[in-house]
């Protein structure tokens, strides 16, 4: 084909004339674009409002923190020895700016319902190089003491400047709220915070707040070689084993990561639905192209009547599903860049608005891969197939014949099953290529069952343990997340299973199709519509009698693989997989049912010279 | 369109492509509905039957024997045959035997265990009769039963044609072949849907002469 255009213009006409062939060829691969796309646009959705944060606050690049446990037994000396050793990191090539030593102190807040572990960071009012709080409202320390809130745990308190908090036990006004990205938003980050003066600090140590530690924050001439820094410096971490005093070095892209790191699970969680889905949809995706090819073969015999050679057949086939790649590609990172946005402002872990990350090549070019491997891997096979048979064979364009004489259903005609039934056999057995085509598509859809169903038990082991003291409302907190997830699992669930459906339903109509001849020559022999739609469910069964013995321990299989990750571990029932593999095959006759009952309502004669 | 075929008697029609020859094969074995008419099959009325008992019925008594052979491709020739016996509830056994007393008398038993595919056309069209005659039909349909065959074959599949006639059972065959149709006891001539003349056929019947009434009728047209 000299000219490109032939071949758009014929795969473009193609698409048109089945329109609705086409539309599900488009949704199968986009379902998996389109969570994918969400994945990767939730990935960073969080850090540019973070980097906003830091840069207006003139936000640490390295922190050394030295964590104390308050109700252990003090290790004073200890920690007298790490402060000093922290003073003299100030002095080390390339920082260039120092904040802290900051004393923690550890105590209680009084919130609706309980209280919350707090940790008050001591500061003299300021202003301060590194870590220059931002005030949201009211005021920074300063005479008159008070406290000034940590934002998220003011947005928990519902309290502002003017209203009053207790801790431990005693009332302390607020003087402002402030946001910071030394640690992250209360309550997904706890303990919670607050900032006071030196002169509160020994207010709050009488009323039995005890020393937790501090944290030194530096500054770094080059920030981007902050990791190198703290690396050079691991030495400082070193403390005795049997000491439970925690020293450590952290960089600011770390703490980045973990401030946000509910959404950075939920876009986990959505990554590997999108993976599962995609393999499903592979699948899907194989069966409906494999139709779809067998009603081009006339179309492909004509091409090659008229001089087309096989390469440039194998051309327009792969601009028709390339274009259709393309579009699932498009349309799921759009869905990406319209939904993750949504779902990224339910985190309590937000400083400000979110904003997806840019769309770099990589993470077009991920989208874009699953898209065409989802269409192409269906392509390969029937397209091979297509191009290779014969011109006149092609052009008689009627399903392929079957190969070989079957057995079974001889077999299962002595044992006396009816007529419909051994018809269906014979119709399942003698055509190996399709039956294990078919089988493998409903397979990976039982496995995905199974996967949804263990993702379902996963689901209720999320169940939260009841609030404790002191995380009465940072527990809460940690429900929304697993509220999300809850989400998350059940719309994969639910798209597996919408998936495995389709997949079914597609080897379901294109198996009436392909045997719409022979149950018209059967009702010219006298067999009664009922019989004909019995004969191709039990055709259709066998391969899904097949899927159903190799899709569960599939299942179970891919299962076993995702538990390596952060799901909790799932048993399945036997009795579940028992009631799955009873009612897969029944779920797949009524499927089936569907096709072949309009296909048996139609009159004979036209059905006859559909070839 | 009236017409009438009696118990026994074998009826050949003719006419152009597209006039409605196998339309009216249709319509006679319930493979298509009519818009308007009344269809009798051995007395009992059949236009109005549902699918389900048009079925039934032509299971019994109504043998087809298409242009195409429409064999059953994933079934083996002598399943094919064996088919409609096993339809109409008779045991595999006595089916068996039935279809390749057929095929043998066909000359296609030695093919009887292969698949449609591997047949060729001619052998596909002796299966297809087979098959139609396999429950002794109170009426056999057939469209262009020859037309794959050499005149041996030809020779075979007529003298079992004209078998049916003695056991009362009525044959109507569309044909473009004047040898097929001389052997039938009346020639209808089909034109546009309509059926333009009837032809009742002697025992002295040439194909020359045939071919020259045909000729005749198509002069007046």
């Amino acid at each position: 084909m000299r000219r490109p255009g032939l071949a758009v213009r014929l795969a473009a006409r193609n698409l048109r004339r089945r329109p609705g062939q086409a539309l599900l060829l488009l949704l199968t691969p986009t379902i998996a674009t389109g969570v994918l796309g969400v994945a990767l646009s939730l990935y960073g959705s969080a850090d540019e409002p973070w980097n906003r944060t830091w840069r207006a606050t003139e936000g640490f690049h390295v922190a050394f923190t030295v964590y104390h446990p308050p109700d252990e037994a003090g290790d004073r000396a200890l920690v007298d020895t790490l402060r000093r050793r922290a003073t003299q990191l100030t002095g080390a090539p390339g920082v260039v700016a120092v904040g802290g030593p900051r004393s923690h102190l550890y105590g209680s807040i009084r919130l609706a319902g309980g209280t919350e572990d707090l940790t008050a960071e001591v500061r003299d009012p300021g202003p301060y190089q590194v870590d220059q709080p931002l005030v949201t409202s009211g005021r920074w320390l300063g005479e008159g003491g008070g406290v000034v809130l940590e934002s998220g745990l003011a947005a928990t308190l519902r309290a502002g400047p003017g209203d009053t908090v207790t801790i431990q036990g005693r009332p302390f006004p607020v003087r402002g709220v402030a946001q910071t990205v030394s640690r992250g938003r209360f309550p997904l980050s706890r303990p919670a915070q607050v900032w006071v003066t030196p002169e509160t600090a020994r207010q709050l140590r009488a009323l039995g707040m005890t020393e937790e530690g501090f944290e030194l924050q530096l500054r770094l001439a080059d920030p981007a070689r902050a990791a190198d820094f703290a690396a050079a410096h691991r030495s400082l971490e070193a403390v005795p084993s049997s000491s439970s005093v925690v020293p450590y070095l952290e960089t600011w892209q770390q703490r980045r990561s973990e401030s946000h790191s509910d959404i950075d699970i939920l876009a986990g969680t959505l990554f590997a639905a999108g993976t599962l889905i995609a393999i499903l949809a592979v699948a899907t995706a194989s069966v409906l192209i494999a139709g779809r090819m067998a009603a081009q073969i006339r179309q492909v015999g004509t091409l090659k009547a008229v001089g087309v050679t096989p390469r440039q057949v194998m051309l327009v086939l792969l601009v028709e599903h390339l274009a259709v790649a393309a579009a699932a590609t498009a349309v799921g990172l759009g869905i990406g860049r319209l939904l993750a946005p949504p779902i990224a402002a339910t985190s309590v872990t937000l400083l400000g608005r979110p904003e997806p990350p840019p769309l770099t090549v990589t993470r077009v070019l991920i989208v874009a891969a699953v898209a065409v491997a989802v269409v192409l891997l269906g392509t390969v096979r029937p397209a091979l197939r297509g191009i290779r048979q014969s011109t006149l064979r092609s052009l008689a364009a009627g399903p392929r014949p079957p190969r070989h004489p079957g057995r079974l259903a001889g077999l299962a005609a002595r044992a006396g099953m009816p007529l419909p039934g051994v018809l269906g056999l014979r119709s399942a057995w003698r055509r190996p290529g399709r039956l294990a085509t078919n089988a493998t598509g409903l397979a990976l859809g039982v496995a995905m069952i199974v996967v949804a169903l263990a993702l379902r038990d996963s689901v209720e082991l999320l169940q939260l343990r009841p609030p404790e003291p002191g995380h009465a409302a940072s527990d809460a907190a940690v429900a929304v997340l697993y509220d999300q997830i809850r989400a998350v699992i059940f719309g994969t669930a639910g798209l597996l299973l919408v998936l495995a459906t389709i997949n079914a339903w597609i080897v379901a109509t294109f198996a009436a199709r392909d045997a719409a001849r022979n149950q018209a020559v059967l009702r010219a022999v006298g067999a009664t519509p009922r019989q004909t739609v019995i004969a191709l469910i039990v055709s259709q069964l066998a391969a899904c009698a097949i899927a159903v013995a190799l899709g569960i321990p599939l299942g179970l299989g891919l299962w076993r693989l995702m538990e390596g990750g952060d799901l909790p571990e799932v048993h399945l029932s036997a009795t579940s997989l028992v009631l799955l593999a009873a009612a897969v095959p029944v779920a797949f006759a009524v499927i089936v049912s569907v096709p072949a009952r309009l296909l048996a309502r139609q009159p004979v004669a036209p059905l006859l010279a559909y070839e | 369109m009236d017409l009438e075929v009696e118990a026994g008697e074998a009826v050949s029609v003719m006419g152009p492509s597209g006039c409605g020859k196998s339309t009216l094969l249709h319509l006679l074995g319930g493979l298509e509905r009519p818009d308007a008419g009344e269809l009798y099959l051995g007395g009992v009325r059949v236009d109005g039957l549902s699918e389900t008992r048009w079925a039934v019925f032509r299971r019994r008594n109504v043998g087809f024997v298409f242009q195409a052979f429409h064999l059953v491709d994933e079934l083996t020739a002598v399943e094919n045959v064996e088919l409609p016996a096993l339809l109409v509830g008779g045991s595999r056994r006595a089916a068996r035997r039935r279809a390749m007393e057929l095929l043998d008398r066909l000359g296609v038993a030695g093919r009887a265990g292969h698949l449609p595919d591997r047949l060729s056309g001619g052998e596909q069209q002796r299966v297809a009769v087979a098959r139609a005659l396999v429950n002794e039909p109170l009426v056999l349909l057939a469209d262009e039963p020859t037309g794959n065959l050499d005149s041996r074959a030809t020779g075979e599949i007529l003298r079992l044609f004209g078998e049916l006639g003695q056991a009362g059972q009525a044959l109507l065959t569309v044909t473009h072949d004047a040898r097929v149709a001389s052997t039938a006891d009346r020639l209808l001539t089909m034109r546009d849907g309509a059926i333009v003349a009837q032809t009742r056929l002697g025992a002295g019947t040439s194909v020359a002469g045939l071919l020259a009434s045909l000729a005749d009728l198509a002069g007046e047209r």
